[in-house]
């Protein structure tokens, strides 16, 4: 179990060095996002420019990654962002991580800039630095093919033709649509000259108590398998999402001008493009849908954000969208909160066609298309679009004004957030920005949840009215905690207690996950610690590199128009109920009112090795 | 008499049927190590399990020089005590069912009637059935699709 390695790979140097991490860090941190953010947090120097090859990349499996644990497919890849220029972390799914760990490592820590085109080939136990000269300018798919094709059945985790051209949002990708989508970490890649880590590997994961291992799989695989969840997102996938907040009038559209969109994006019409739902490595749940136009998905974000927020009806064109953004290697998320923005700051007259070189407007299937290809290419617009949120200062100070984005990440979740206020601070407080799969807690939206279930999970006092600004944040303390833990373990959030049910892996499965696995007992209350942690290191790297609570805030939109639609009519964020639930946040994060981690913690946390 | 038929249409390719193969056998989780080999490839977009027939008049058996090999039950036992590790069998099996990694030889056995490939697949991709003439039919046409290929 404890017998994987971390790679060292310094690239300006062409150097490998490969070591073990100590068992102290791990019982500290597990592995995956927790460890990674501890290491960018020891290896970056505050300031640094993202693309320089000063800046450190990480891809870190999680402590369960590639068992039997169900849905222990995961990783996390972990730099400072190009897009946001705080702490940039993605965690992904597919076959990469499992391989990896088979391979020998647990981690790859990549140093420098690589003089040209270059990938990693990782192989039991050993790491070669090999020419990437004829992988270059690849799309994703194109890329992952041919390695295939010269180095037998390897996974590989690369960048498309937007990382190589440092898209300030270009993803990481693994077979044909898991992404390590979101903060730019594949324009890091880019930076580096680094077009794919490629892993193929023999080495069993050695588990300490393996009958114990079988006992609780298949206790928690009968548990999870019962649950109306499981069975929903095996079906449909995460689309079922997009009806739900349609319905409230919470699905961003046209940059948030609207609330509300088109039924016809429901999971129901998009189940009919699905050929096969397939899963990840270990994965019970399997909500990819592989689709009937040659790729894989919509998600939720892709249905929302390159269907309502960009005015786009079909649904055969939203999976169209998403594919083309999986191949060129954009992240979805960004692709479509950027471009709604585009068209809404065209249609007021704040962007013209003299900067732009054509019209745009909502609505354009073959716009959007253009334009996606354009930014990977940094062609045109398209080099303009391709800098994200840092465009504010090029497009004036009231461009912000209509902004969906915070700490200079696009908001990835297609909700609007102004309905249900744990939403709205889990977005304003997530550590590498407006993000919605680091502490969003999702049971706020299911109305019917039983009070004593809700105040089980949560605490006591959290009201059932979605739009209490009341102990909301407590509903986003333990999300971002559990959440985080999750994490570190490899284990996919779709099977974590609180996102998308009220049951699945809660800290009582994961100290029995974690013995069975390795031999460690741990108390509940020490797993807990773990996220604390985490969280707290990564708002220790992001108060280094300047965020406060100035930074802890929401697109003006949300605060000053009220909504126009449906349930979710005049509803709108309260800047001072806002400011006293940030209050409340932070306090029970231990953080100072401006949002800093209290020095005694960073002394603590700087201590641990 | 159970056997193991595959639904591959079922089949989500997430190999917790060979992890819990290795996991139950060798103590390790290891989708290479296992009994089942589940064939994918995402972009040419196919997921099959590959799973030891118990071969009526099996390859493995009639091949080895050591006669390791043994019907019992109507499942083909390698018997670990006789067995020299010369790998004939993984070579010769047309269904590369016998495979071999790390110096072992690995067989389906059917886990004493408890196969724990079909336990955690969450899919029924793998189902453990008594043999009907139905089923028999569908899994003759798989092997002969199978041999079809080798001959290639």
């Amino acid at each position: 179990m404890l017998n994987r390695k971390l790679g060292i790979i310094n690239l300006s140097k062409k150097k490998v060095i490969i070591k073990k991490t100590p068992d102290s860090l791990k019982k500290l941190f597990l592995g995956g996002r927790g460890l990674n953010s501890y290491y960018l947090y020891k290896m970056i120097k505050t300031g640094i420019d993202p693309f320089s090859p000063d800046n450190v990349l990480i891809f870190g499996t999680g402590f369960l990654t590639g068992t039997l644990v169900p849905n222990s497919s995961r990783f996390n890849v972990s730099a400072k962002s190009p897009e946001t220029g705080i702490l940039g972390d993605a965690n992904c799914g597919g076959y990469f991580a499992a391989e990896l760990r088979y391979a020998g490592f647990d981690r790859v820590i990549i140093l420098g800039k690589a003089k040209k085109p270059t990938y990693l080939y990782i192989t039991d136990g050993i790491i070669e630095i090999k020419d990437a000269k004829d992988y270059w300018g690849m799309d994703t798919t194109e890329v992952q093919q041919t390695l295939k094709k010269d180095l037998g059945q390897v996974e590989a985790a690369v960048c498309g033709v937007a990382g190589e051209n440092l898209v300030r949002f270009a993803c990481v990708r693994t077979g044909v649509k898991n992404a390590a989508g979101r903060c730019g970490l594949g324009a890091v890649m880019g930076s580096k000259h680094l077009k794919a880590v490629v892993a193929r590997g023999t080495q069993g994961i050695n588990i300490a108590h393996p009958e114990k291992m079988l006992e609780i799989v298949e206790e928690l695989k009968e548990y999870i398998m019962n649950s109306k969840v499981s069975s929903i997102l095996g079906s449909v996938g995460t689309p079922f999402l997009y009806e739900v907040s349609n319905t409230l009038g919470a699905i961003r559209t046209k940059n948030s001008q609207l609330n509300a969109w088109s039924e016809s994006l429901n999971a129901d019409v998009v189940e009919t493009f699905v050929d096969k739902m397939i899963g990840c490595s270990s994965c019970i749940i399997h909500c990819r849908h592989r689709n009937k136009l040659g790729g894989e998905g919509p998600e939720y974000t892709a249905v929302g954000l390159l269907g309502a927020n960009l005015g786009i009806i079909d649904p055969a064109h939203v999976i169209e969208l998403n594919n083309i953004c999986n191949e060129l290697g954009l992240d979805i998320s960004s692709s479509g909160t950027i471009l709604g923005w585009a068209f809404e700051l065209y249609e007021k007259g704040i962007i013209n066609k003299k900067m732009v070189g054509e019209e745009l407007r909502f609505g354009d299937f073959e716009l959007v298309k253009r334009l996606l290809y354009k930014i990977s290419r940094r062609e045109d617009f398209g080099n303009i679009l391709a800098e994200s949120t840092k465009n504010v200062e090029r497009f004036s100070k009231k461009s912000e004004d209509y902004l969906i984005a915070i700490k200079g990440l696009p908001q990835s979740d297609p909700h609007d957030c102004r309905y249900i206020k744990a939403f709205a601070l889990g977005i304003a407080t997530s550590s590498r920005g407006a993000d919605h799969l680091r502490s969003r807690p999702t049971l706020e939206i299911f109305l019917r949840l039983p009070q004593e279930v809700r105040e089980r999970i949560y605490g006591k006092g959290v009201p059932n009215d979605p739009t209490s600004y009341e102990t909301k944040e407590k509903t986003v303390y333990f999300s971002d905690n559990i959440f985080a833990t999750i994490d570190c373990l490899g284990i996919c959030k779709f099977i974590c207690h609180g996102f998308n049910s009220p049951h699945f892996v809660d800290y009582t499965w994961m100290k029995k996950l974690i013995y069975c696995a390795s031999d460690w007992h741990f108390k509940e209350k020490d797993i807990q610690e773990i996220g604390k942690r985490v969280i707290d290191i990564e708002r220790m790297f992001n108060n280094r590199e300047g965020i406060s609570r100035k930074d802890d805030t929401l697109p003006k939109r949300y605060f000053d128009r009220p909504m126009p639609l449906k349930v979710a009519k005049g509803h709108h964020i309260d800047r001072k109920e806002f400011n006293n639930l940030l209050s409340r946040y932070y306090k029970l994060r231990g953080w100072d009112e401006d949002g800093q981690v209290r020095k005694e913690r960073v002394k603590e946390l700087e201590a641990l090795k | 008499m159970k056997y193991l038929y595959v639904y591959p249409e079922k089949c989500t390719g997430c190999r917790e049927c060979s992890i819990a193969c290795s996991l139950s056998k060798f103590g390790e989780c290891n989708p290479k190590k296992g009994a089942v080999t589940i064939v994918r490839d995402e972009f040419n977009r196919y997921e099959f399990p590959i799973v030891c027939f118990q071969c009526e008049d099996p390859v493995c058996l009639k091949f080895c020089h050591q006669n390791a090999y043994q019907i019992k039950d109507g499942i083909v036992i390698r018997d670990e005590d006789r067995c020299v590790g010369c790998r004939l069998c993984a070579v010769l099996c047309p269904y590369n069912a016998v495979t071999t990694i790390d110096n072992e030889i690995i067989k389906c056995d059917l886990c004493d009637g408890d196969p724990k490939c079909v336990k955690y697949c969450s899919t029924e991709a793998i189902q453990y059935l008594e043999e009907t003439l139905e089923l028999e039919k569908r899994r003759k046409k798989m092997a002969e699709k199978f041999l079809e290929i080798n001959k290639k």
